[in-house]
């Protein structure tokens, strides 16, 4: 040990997973969730793509619950800010693949990154109106 | 944002000693849930009743996406899953005793006493991270808050309906004088970097002060409900924060890499492959 509070350093040249590639921007700006109500053109396509990926757990759209904070693209790239409902959540690589392949589909985006966030915190005051809606249907007890 | 301490900026842009001071802040909060974690599920078929098995499984499972939370900050810093758990050295880890010592079969109070004494120590420490000057410390802190109170409710609502019974308040009392002495050692420093720590604001409370404010809520509690706390204690040793760990950690830690070991493997595969899509 080559001090009382160093573990061995990684290989520095590893090649980190696509999740392991973390953006360090850790806060979502501006009002969350973001649901792409006013998009337009290709940013309204990738949107339409997003609703389709629904909750493994439930069948909601995860943009309508909320999950959703954030979609920014730029020369065919879609930059996705999203959050998870639970920290423990089992089913996060496979969300965050299924985000990134839904982008990805659509014709004009070449590459689509998922940027995990925590902040805001989730909670279920961030599920939209479609999204209760959906919950009820469900069975499940939403005011 | 209220601390007078400038933020350190993103995971690229801080010194070397900032560097340092983050990871000693971090590898704490990743190692404390992960063993915690681990040791909960000894608890997962035989706890006392089903509705206990699905709680404690459900801490358990909290606390590993916790430990997940804090090991994706010090991967940012360049270090990779397999080199923090798989491939370290035991004597790598800087958890707390408290939570790598073993369960007796049947001894349903260590449990609760352990997971109420952490739980209380997990709450103060997440409070004086909440303004850390460190963005990824600050802003995982919401979400792992959220997802504690349950478990302290979980352990006090044991302890209350425990010291109404004569066999159990034996029981927990012995736990809490076994046990009380590996919870001091929470606050224990790593090292010399713990002054690093607080002058940069990366936690704004020293640990004496979060020492004596637990010290206070737990004793308050207990007493409360008829049990005596052994308050003028010291820390356990080992205290597992330098380093230094119990054997029982390291049979833990052979248990828990042993698939990983068996199996070969030199990484930690994902659920997916990058190029599989």
């Amino acid at each position: 040990m080559s001090s009382d509070y160093d573990r061995p350093r990684a290989d520095p040249d590893a090649t980190a997973c696509s999740y392991t590639d973390y953006d360090t921007k850790e806060r979502a700006v501006g009002d969350v969730p973001a649901t792409g109500d006013d998009a337009e053109g290709l940013e309204r396509e990738v949107w339409s793509q997003l609703y389709t990926v629904e909750d493994p757990e439930m069948p909601v759209s995860i943009v309508d619950l909320g999950l959703i904070y954030g979609l920014e693209l730029e020369d065919g790239t879609a930059t996705i800010d999203m959050t998870l409902t639970y920290s423990g959540c089992p089913a996060r690589e496979l969300i965050l693949d299924d985000v990134e392949a839904a982008a990805e589909s659509v014709d004009g985006v070449d590459d689509a990154e998922v940027q995990l966030v925590w902040s805001p915190d989730w909670s279920v005051d961030l599920v939209t109106e479609q999204g209760k809606e959906s919950l009820r249907e469900f069975g499940m007890s939403i005011e | 944002m209220s601390t007078t301490n400038a933020d350190l900026g993103d995971p690229t842009e801080l010194s070397e000693d900032q560097q340092r001071a983050v990871e000693a802040q971090l590898f704490r909060l990743a190692d404390d849930e992960l063993v915690q974690a681990e040791r909960y599920t000894f608890w997962q078929v035989r706890a006392p009743t089903l509705e206990s098995d699905l709680a404690v499984s459900n801490n358990a499972q909290d606390e590993l996406g916790h430990a997940r939370l804090w090991y994706d900050a010090i991967q940012q810093l360049g270090y990779t899953e397999e080199s923090l758990i798989y491939e370290s050295d035991p004597d790598d880890f800087q958890h707390s005793t408290l939570v790598e010592l073993p369960f007796e079969e049947g001894d349903w109070a260590d449990a609760v006493v352990r997971g109420y004494l952490y739980d209380v120590a997990e709450e103060i420490r997440l409070a004086a991270l909440e303004e850390s000057t460190y963005a990824p410390i600050r802003d995982r802190t919401d979400r792992i808050q959220g997802e504690e109170e349950y478990h302290l409710e979980h352990a006090r609502s044991w302890l209350e309906r425990m010291s109404l019974d004569d066999d159990a308040s034996e029981r927990v009392q012995a736990a809490i004088d076994k046990l009380y002495p590996y919870a001091l050692t929470i606050f224990e420093p790593v090292g010399d970097v713990e002054s690093d720590i607080e002058a940069l604001g990366i936690r704004t409370r020293s640990l004496d002060e979060m020492r004596a404010d637990w010290a206070e809520r737990v004793d308050s509690f207990l007493t409360e409900q008829g049990f005596a706390v052994p308050t003028d204690t010291e820390p356990a040793t080992p205290v597992g924060r330098d380093n230094d760990h119990t054997d029982h950690w390291h049979s833990l830690h052979e248990e828990m890499t042993s698939t990983y070991r068996n199996l070969g493997r030199d990484t930690a595969t994902r659920l997916m492959d990058e190029d599989d899509e």
